[in-house]
């Protein structure tokens, strides 16, 4: 510890102002710092102020944000109040950085060659065939085959995990000392994200470049960094090494998040415990601890006083006044009494399903294909499947695998080109216009995107209230006491009906949207992926309403995800889709646990496991 | 004036931040500095015009003794134009029949170009069909089709309104064409579809009131537009007939004795600035309101 910070953030503040002229304090105070050679992860959910603290750091902040107060010093020289001339030389030779959507990082027209030509260009390199050379080496440190060739290549000739190798390529291409990486893996599929994850280890062993990873994905910070800071509502609540964080974790929103993550180990029919409530509301002013309102353990003085990031045991440093207490209660006791953590998660309970019953829907070997004669693409190809009542059926693929299609064509939203789609033992694959009417009154579905899948103009009882007016259930004059009962059966406030979507967070308009799919009270729910666009404390708490409403109701379920944890815990069986067909299916954990597809062995070990809290922590290796 | 902000309504505990836009978007754009200006312009225009009657005691083609009479001659404040008709009368009367043209010639191609859109949403053979038709009327410079359309139908009032709702026709019906196929392909249509809404209920309720902003921006910039096609026709001959005023018609006949007699022209010109910059400005509050 006597190298001096290469990057040291002291009290950031960045503010943006809204549309309306008020002023949105997306990060308050957040101080750490980077070592040489360290790897980092600043993890939390969406409107931590996680990116914004990444973007301010190089002083890049999009429309109105402008840091408001505190310092960021490399090797001593603030950046904070640097010169544009200053910061431009900065940026690229001393902190590289990786974006999110590797699809539209890169510029369609320009060769990958050119892209990485500029960037050593910007970076002073003059001779032109060096720059060549070294744009070749730069592509095979990042694990591009055949480098040469593939210089005169497009963008849209690389797969989307060789273009993130070649952002990355381009980000290390000045040299830099910190490569700041925002979500580098979110838009990938969980193999290549496992490719990537191992490539920046690599990339920050042999150059000792510094690495800040941001992400929301615990499984991520386990996998690739030694330090981790964890923010929420804008502030930094816990800091210390991965390992003890993650086994131990001192904040209760640590705790409360580690235990919404939902892990491959877990049998089927564990129940996730989320957050209860949502996260701040960056626009008021903060006053106290940003988590109090959702706290379990919180006090008065949670409420009126802010904590600082003080000492939590260890090596941990932790925003929290009981954490700092317990932490100077155990140093007085000894140095092996403080073993309880603040916020023991509750144990995983066991949801009690009832057996399914009868089977309602069949699928025989259904076939879509989109596309005209000379550009087919085969989306589903020969997929069957059965779905019993009160039963839930997981699917698990990665993008362009088949399964939102296959939803769709058991939904009838769109139809099938082949094959046959049975509903207790009747043929509606091509229904007619009537019966069309009589199987969409049983067969529902929730949509991925609680943005997208709302009309903007409609008020939520008018959403909720449409199905019912569809399939003419009910007299008009009684339909407002439906939706209420609706409302109130997802966990929303019956008074939401008059309300338009904008003004529900993500979580909340998926309750609506289920609220919508089971207002004709159907037998069967195919779900889209439900959470994909969720954060993980509110996806806990969606996926336990799912299974709690499938208890009561008898649904017959279909749940469609890429995350094969959170599939896991909700299904009886999965169904593992590859290029368009069911490549393998079997009872959920017995599939976890004894996987025979080569496939689904490979999504099983690319999945990346947070450190199981449940188990006794080794000793921690630093 | 209707305008007014939207009262701030007040939030139940649970929900997330304030609405990001209030409930009625155009009255909140046009409550802006630049949507006020904008229709008090319009406004002033359109009064000088309702009420040419009350604010002039002369007729439009009333003629006394004075010709290119000077701005405060009594009983002419403007003065007299060559034929020592008065200039306030034959501008506000100009005025009127001017609103008269437009308020009833972009309606129309307004209206008329959504039914094509609507008819072209409907079925593949009809888009093909509806999308040539707007080509072809594209296909013809404005003024080009002006004079077609004078040639068979002679001058006269209705060709100006005919020629001007043609024009408008497929700018309309493209801007909602286009509206309708990306709201259908959201996938709110889709969960509509799925919860077993009838396909027309899904067009009025779900389709057409979220394409309905961008045709609200395009009325505005089309009444920009129409004036400036008015008073283009006019001005050439080819618009409404003489002796009936109409601002293209005054700024024509003034042109002879501009170095004589600027005021002649001074009048329809100030006119036509204040409606086509009012209009602008109320139009681009919209589509600022609309884009956030």
């Amino acid at each position: 510890m006597t190298t001096p910070p290469l990057l040291e953030v002291r009290g950031l503040d960045v503010e943006f102002t809204t549309p309306d002229g008020g002023t949105l304090h997306a990060v308050r105070d957040v101080s750490f710092t980077l070592r040489r050679g360290e790897t980092l992860a600043v993890v939390g959910e969406s409107g931590s102020g996680k990116s914004t603290t990444a973007l301010a750091l190089l002083r890049m902040l999009p429309g109105t944000g402008r840091i408001s107060g505190g310092t960021v010093r490399l090797d001593g020289e603030d950046l904070a109040t640097a010169g544009e001339d200053r910061l431009r030389a900065v940026r690229g030779a001393r902190i590289g950085m990786v974006f999110q959507d590797p699809m539209t990082a890169l510029n369609p027209v320009l060769t990958v060659g050119r892209h990485l030509d500029e960037v050593l260009r910007a970076h002073g390199g003059t001779d032109k065939r060096a720059r060549r050379a070294r744009a070749v080496e730069l592509l095979r440190l990042v694990g591009i085959p055949d480098p040469e060739r593939r210089l005169d290549d497009h963008p849209h000739q690389f797969s989307g995990g060789q273009r993130q190798r070649v952002l990355i390529a381009m980000a290390l291409a000045g040299e830099p000392d910190v490569l700041l990486a925002d979500e580098p893996t979110t838009a990938l599929d969980a193999t290549v994200q496992d490719q990537i994850l191992t490539l920046l280890g690599e990339l920050t062993r042999t150059t000792g470049t510094a690495l800040v990873l941001i992400t929301h994905n615990m499984g991520v910070v386990a996998r690739s960094c030694a330090r981790v800071l964890v923010l929420y509502g804008g502030t930094v609540v816990e800091d210390g090494p991965t390992a003890e964080v993650l086994t131990r974790p001192r904040h209760p929103y640590t705790a409360g998040l580690l235990a919404a993550v939902p892990r491959l180990s877990a049998p089927s029919g564990t129940r996730l415990t989320g957050i209860p409530g949502t996260p701040p509301d960056l626009s008021l002013p903060l006053t106290g601890c940003a988590f109090a309102a959702r706290c379990a353990l919180a006090e008065d003085r949670c409420h009126t006083a802010a904590p600082p990031l003080a000492d939590a045991g260890g090596t941990v440093r932790a925003a929290c006044f009981p954490a700092a207490e317990r932490a100077a209660r155990a140093a007085l006791a000894g140095p092996d009494e403080d073993t309880e953590p603040p916020a023991a998660p509750p144990v995983p309970a066991r949801i009690d399903r009832p057996a399914p019953g009868r089977v309602v829907l069949t699928a025989e070997s259904l076939s879509k294909t989109y596309g005209s004669r000379r550009r087919r693409f085969t989306a589903l190809d020969g997929v069957s499947l059965t779905l019993a009542a009160g039963e839930t059926l997981g699917i698990v693929g990665e993008s362009g695998s088949g399964k939102s299609t296959l939803a769709r064509v058991l939904a009838h939203a769109h139809p099938a080109d082949g094959g046959r789609i049975l509903l207790d033992g009747r043929d509606v694959t091509r229904p007619g216009r009537a019966e069309l009417h009589a199987v969409r009154r049983r067969v529902q579905m929730v949509f991925q995107d609680p943005y997208a899948s709302l009309n903007p103009r409609m008020t939520v009882g008018e959403i909720v209230a449409e199905p019912l007016r569809a399939f003419a259930i009910g007299a008009p004059g009684e339909r407002a006491d439906r939706v209420a009962e609706l409302l109130r059966l997802v966990g929303l406030d019956p008074a939401a009906a008059d309300r338009h979507p904008r003004s529900f967070s993500g979580g909340q308009r998926q309750r609506i949207g289920i609220a919508r799919a089971l207002a004709p009270e159907p037998d069967v729910l195919i779900c889209d992926e439900p959470v994909s666009a969720l954060d993980v404390s509110v996806q806990a708490q969606i996926v336990g309403l799912l299974t709690d409403l499938q208890r009561d109701l008898g649904l017959a379920l279909v749940f469609i995800a890429h995350d094969l944890a959170v599939v896991r815990q909700v299904s009886h069986r999965i169904a593992v889709m590859h290029d368009g067909r069911i490549v393998e299916t079997g009872g959920a954990d017995e599939l976890c646990e004894h996987p025979r597809d080569p496939y689904t062995r490979a999504l099983l070990a690319a999945a990346p496991e947070p450190v199981p809290v449940r188990r006794v922590p080794e000793a921690v290796s630093a | 004036m209707t305008t007014h902000t939207p009262p701030a309504r007040t939030k139940p505990a649970g929900t997330r931040t304030a609405p990001r836009r209030p409930r009625h978007a155009h009255r909140a754009a046009l409550a802006t500095a630049r949507g006020r200006t904008g229709l008090a312009l319009v406004g002033v225009v359109v009064l000088a015009g309702l009420l040419a009657p009350l604010l002039t005691g002369h007729g439009p083609t009333d003629q006394s003794g004075l010709s290119l009479a000077a701005p405060g001659t009594p009983g002419h404040p403007l003065g007299t134009d060559d034929l020592g008709r008065d200039l306030l009368a034959r501008l506000l009367y100009g005025i009127r029949a001017d609103l008269g043209i437009i308020a009833a010639a972009v309606p129309l191609g307004a209206a008329l170009g959504c039914l094509l859109a609507l008819a072209a949403a409907a079925h593949p053979v009809l888009d093909t069909v509806v999308q040539r038709t707007f080509d072809l009327i594209l296909a013809f410079p404005g003024l080009i089709l002006a004079l077609a359309v004078t040639a068979i139908l002679g001058p006269g009032r209705l060709p100006v309104i005919l020629v001007i709702a043609l024009a408008e026709i497929p700018v309309f019906g493209r801007l909602l064409r286009t509206g309708i196929l990306v709201q259908r392909g959201r996938e709110y249509v889709t969960a509509a579809r799925v919860g077993g809404t009838s396909g027309g209920r899904i067009l009025t309720r779900h389709i057409l009131p979220n394409t309905a902003d961008p045709l609200v921006v395009q009325i505005a910039v089309s009444l920009t537009v129409a004036v400036f096609v008015e008073g283009a026709m006019s001005f050439l001959g080819v618009g409404v007939r003489p002796p009936e005023p109409t601002l293209g018609a005054v700024l024509s006949q003034s042109m002879p004795y501009l170095a004589q007699a600027p005021h002649f022209a001074a009048g329809p010109l100030v006119t036509v600035t204040a409606l086509v910059l009012g209009l602008s400005l109320a139009a681009e509050a919209l589509n600022r309101e609309i884009r956030r």
